[in-house]
């Protein structure tokens, strides 16, 4: 019975995985792109840490597979739906159309666009990354599992700060792409994506690991490598994930009559 | 032309305070974080490799001013060509009473809108050459503006390079620009020495990033010995520009025999 009523969402996800092939193969061109931005990545990184020891508990080892794991898991760990797209151009009145909660939609059709992306971009870069010179392995068997269940939990903080944007977007009406830009800026800044938030400068990273944006990208990782008290970083999670859920329902109740000044 | 944009831009904005408001420190909070990455780096490390924590800010300047050029000029998806072509939008541009090149060079204008990057740029860039004590010469300011120029016109280039794929697979190509600016977008504030170099020869030539931001500053801040290094990312710019406005041509052949079988209105200047 159970399994009946995930149908709609599996399918969901199937149609947007097969979605992102296309026409054409042209579109492989951009995981190329990719490509090649990870490498200088780990170029730059390697550079950094030329001739210098563990920095604020980093290693260079660590750092780089900070880096290249970010990378292969980089559409769970910034944990982006198309919701903010779907009120931009209107197309969000159809979501309502369907026989599927919106959480659910959003959520299954995200979860379709990484399938498809692990295939082709992340699976082929595990791979390539001993001749990178680069260690995928975790820190631990135990870091593994942690991981595991840390990722689920970043994806879960992930989806109710977009839902919250998303509410924040229908609020403020016109600013869909202002707002859309803000969550850019701190997603990138605050997450740890970018730069472990240990080896950021004046202790920042000591003030940001407490945030949720932390709780997306830098816990996941910073278990995997690690470099941090995972019992400390779940906890955090599961607590952005117990106070953003209720936010995002009470954002989407209160803003959801709204939603008519939309029109595409 | 820029005028007559500038002036709709003008309109747009002042129609509401609070939206002009908002978009305008949006976007300047976003070019914010996307140099923070590497200034944050520089300064925790006091630099990164051979460059000083204020020649990497001097870099980030540079780099910000290039996107603010760009997105001063080239808004409203000129810069991003594929999703026009893609999206069957050109065929608002041939229309136009005007040559093609002169709508891609007009038509995307928002001296307001985004003016907060070009700010952003000559303030990140301001600080940095007071801290480095450069002496400007009207021949060095020469030079910057000229090697600022040539580092848009890669982008452009660059853009239009690929982009043009679009002509022939609208669909699949449609989002080639995207990712490939996005790129651009995220390594340009990155000193690339260092680089084992296949990869710098790469980024210096397949994919240009190198003279973005990274070639010319060291032509302006002295890295470089070369007494024409400050000439080579004009001389980038000029043979990329050959090889883009060649495909384009292409591409607008193939056009005129099929015709677009897409229309979609999204991300066109209505």
């Amino acid at each position: 019975m159970r399994l009946i009523r995930l149908r709609p969402y599996w399918k969901t996800a199937a149609m947007e995985a097969a979605g992102a092939i296309g026409d054409d193969p042209l579109f492989l061109l951009q995981y190329l792109f990719r490509l090649l931005r990870v490498l200088v990545l780990l170029s730059i990184w390697q550079v950094i840490f030329a001739g210098r020891g563990a920095v604020a508990g980093m290693s260079a080892a660590s750092v780089l597979t900070y880096t290249l794991i970010e990378e292969v898991f980089a559409d769970p760990l910034t944990t982006r739906t198309e919701l903010w797209v779907s009120l931009r151009d209107g197309s969000l009145a159809v979501s309502f159309l369907q026989p599927m909660g919106l959480v659910g939609q959003f959520t299954s059709k995200m979860i379709g666009r990484w399938f498809f992306g692990s295939v082709t971009f992340s699976l082929p870069l595990l791979m390539l990354s001993p001749l990178l010179g680069v260690s995928p392995m975790p820190a631990s068997a135990a870091a593994l599992a942690l991981f595991v269940i840390s990722l689920v939990l970043a994806i879960t903080v992930g989806v109710a700060l977009e839902f919250i944007f998303g509410g924040l977007m229908v609020y403020f009406e016109y600013s869909t792409y202002a707002i859309e830009n803000l969550r850019s800026a701190v997603s990138v800044l605050l997450s740890g994506a970018l730069i472990p938030l240990q080896l950021m400068p004046w202790g920042m990273g000591e003030v940001l690991r407490w945030l949720p944006f932390a709780s997306v990208a830098s816990a996941p990782l910073t278990i995997y490598t690690g470099t941090g008290d995972p019992l400390f970083l779940l906890v955090m999670q599961a607590l952005w994930a117990v106070i953003l859920w209720p936010v995002a329902g009470w954002l989407w109740r209160l803003n959801r009559e709204r939603l008519v000044s939309f029109g595409g | 032309m820029w005028r007559l944009y500038a002036r709709m831009d003008f309109l747009m904005l002042t129609r509401s305070m609070r939206l002009f408001l908002t978009w305008y420190l949006s976007d300047t909070l976003l070019n914010v974080a996307a140099v923070a990455a590497a200034f944050l780096l520089a300064e925790r490390f006091d630099g990164i490799g051979p460059w000083s924590k204020y020649q990497v800010l001097f870099l980030l300047g540079y780099s910000t001013l290039v996107r603010g050029v760009l997105e001063t000029f080239f808004s409203y998806n000129v810069l991003y060509i594929s999703r026009r072509i893609g999206r069957g939008q050109l065929d608002h541009i041939l229309i136009q009473p005007q040559p093609i090149w002169m709508t891609l060079l007009t038509e995307g204008f928002l001296p307001l809108s985004l003016s907060g990057v070009l700010m952003l740029g000559l303030g990140l860039t301001a600080w940095a050459g007071l801290n480095l004590g450069l002496s400007l010469s009207p021949a060095w300011l020469a030079l910057f503006a000229l090697n600022l120029a040539a580092s848009c016109a890669v982008v452009v280039a660059f853009s239009y390079l690929w982009g043009s794929l679009a002509f022939w697979a609208p669909r699949a190509a449609e989002e080639i620009s995207t990712p490939l600016v996005y790129m651009v977008y995220s390594l340009k504030a990155f000193p690339l020495d260092g680089l084992p170099l296949p990869m710098l020869g790469g980024l210096l030539s397949i994919v240009p990033i190198g003279f973005v931001a990274w070639f010319p500053c060291r032509a302006l801040l002295g890295l470089d010995d070369s007494p024409l290094g400050g000439f080579i990312t004009p001389l980038a710019a000029l043979a990329l520009g050959a090889l883009a406005i060649w495909a384009f041509s292409k591409g607008l052949k193939q056009y005129g025999r099929t015709g677009s079988q897409r229309y979609h209105p999204l991300g066109h200047r209505s």
